[in-house]
């Protein structure tokens, strides 16, 4: 076993709880009913446009914080690199999208 | 010094962190995630900028649009995504069939969605939407299609690294491979999230 603890960190090191699907399967109800928040919005209609399309990006922004967050681990620690990199990406992108969106056809 | 030399097949937990390639691997992948957030933002701000430029008589988002279909999509794929987590779970626990048989569940679920989205476009051909119709239509299906390609090559990469591991088995040189496939797949999930959100149902919503 000697050869393996060279590469044996802190965080392999202690015994993990072997943790249960229920984190999961709340994680994935929770974006079904956020998904049909949106669907039904859109279905239900006939109100004000902009409204429903501030309703709609919430339901994503926070159907992404929840399947970032809990399926890829993010607010687990040790994801601080992760986080930097995504939030970078999105910096960029974001700008794109505000020039798209609002200069493009100015 | 190989760091799978595991005398008693006992795999460390989270066996993708046990070794520094792995966890080289898992932190590069992230890095290549903001790179994807990039490029699809890139795509994404050209659909935003063209979705309106219909010109004269070609179908609009709303004409040509039907929800079911998206609903399905969305449905299947947000599945596959909770049997990806399955997978990666089944691996930390060291129970290599099980990890195995919900990597095939997700790859199947994956080739659903494929022939969902194959079908969804050759109906917008016959209804008068091609490539090259208007600039909606070029701008669409390059968003669209290239997170179908994503799909494409997520169900290629998992397949490949489920035949890995039924050669090799499950060791701290495949197990990041599986974690990365799976972080993977969970982003192109929260991709379909803005593409369902800011291509079909804006659509609809005008």
């Amino acid at each position: 076993m000697a050869a393996v603890n060279h590469s044996a960190t802190e965080e392999t090191k202690k015994r993990h709880k072997h943790e249960g699907p229920q984190k999961h399967i709340v994680a994935y109800i929770m974006s079904l009913i956020l998904t049909l928040i949106a669907f039904a919005a859109v279905i239900a209609g006939e109100v004000n446009t902009s409204f429903i399309i501030f309703i709609l990006l919430m339901m994503a922004g926070l159907q992404v914080f929840v399947q970032m967050g809990f399926w890829m681990h993010m607010k687990d620690k040790g994801h601080t690199y992760a986080i930097i990199g995504i939030l970078g990406g999105i910096f960029i992108a974001g700008t794109m999208i505000i020039m798209a969106e609002f200069w493009a056809w100015w | 010094m190989s760091a799978h030399s595991h005398v008693d097949g006992q795999l460390p937990h989270e066996p993708e962190k046990a070794t520094l390639e792995g966890r080289n691997k898992v932190l590069g992948f992230w890095l290549f995630l903001g790179a994807e957030v990039v490029l699809f933002g890139t795509l994404f701000s050209a659909f935003l900028a063209l979705r309106d430029k219909v010109g004269d008589g070609n179908p609009t988002a709303d004409e040509l649009f039907n929800l079911s279909t998206v609903a399905i999509a969305t449905f299947i794929l947000l599945t596959s995504s909770l049997t990806s987590v399955f997978a990666t779970q089944a691996m930390h626990a060291g129970k290599k069939m099980a990890m195995i048989w919900w990597l095939v569940i997700t790859v199947l679920f994956g080739l659903g969605f494929l022939g969902l989205e194959i079908y969804e476009f050759s109906e917008y051909v016959h209804e008068g939407h091609g490539f090259t119709t208007s600039a909606f239509s070029s701008s669409f299906y390059t968003l669209v299609g290239f997170h179908g390609a994503h799909v494409a090559f997520g169900v290629l990469w998992i397949s490949i690294i489920i035949g890995q591991v039924l050669k090799k088995g499950l060791t701290v040189v495949t197990a990041p491979k599986v974690y990365v496939s799976g972080l993977y797949w969970h982003f192109i999930d929260v991709v379909w999230v803005f593409i369902f959100t800011v291509v079909y149902l804006m659509g609809k919503v005008g």
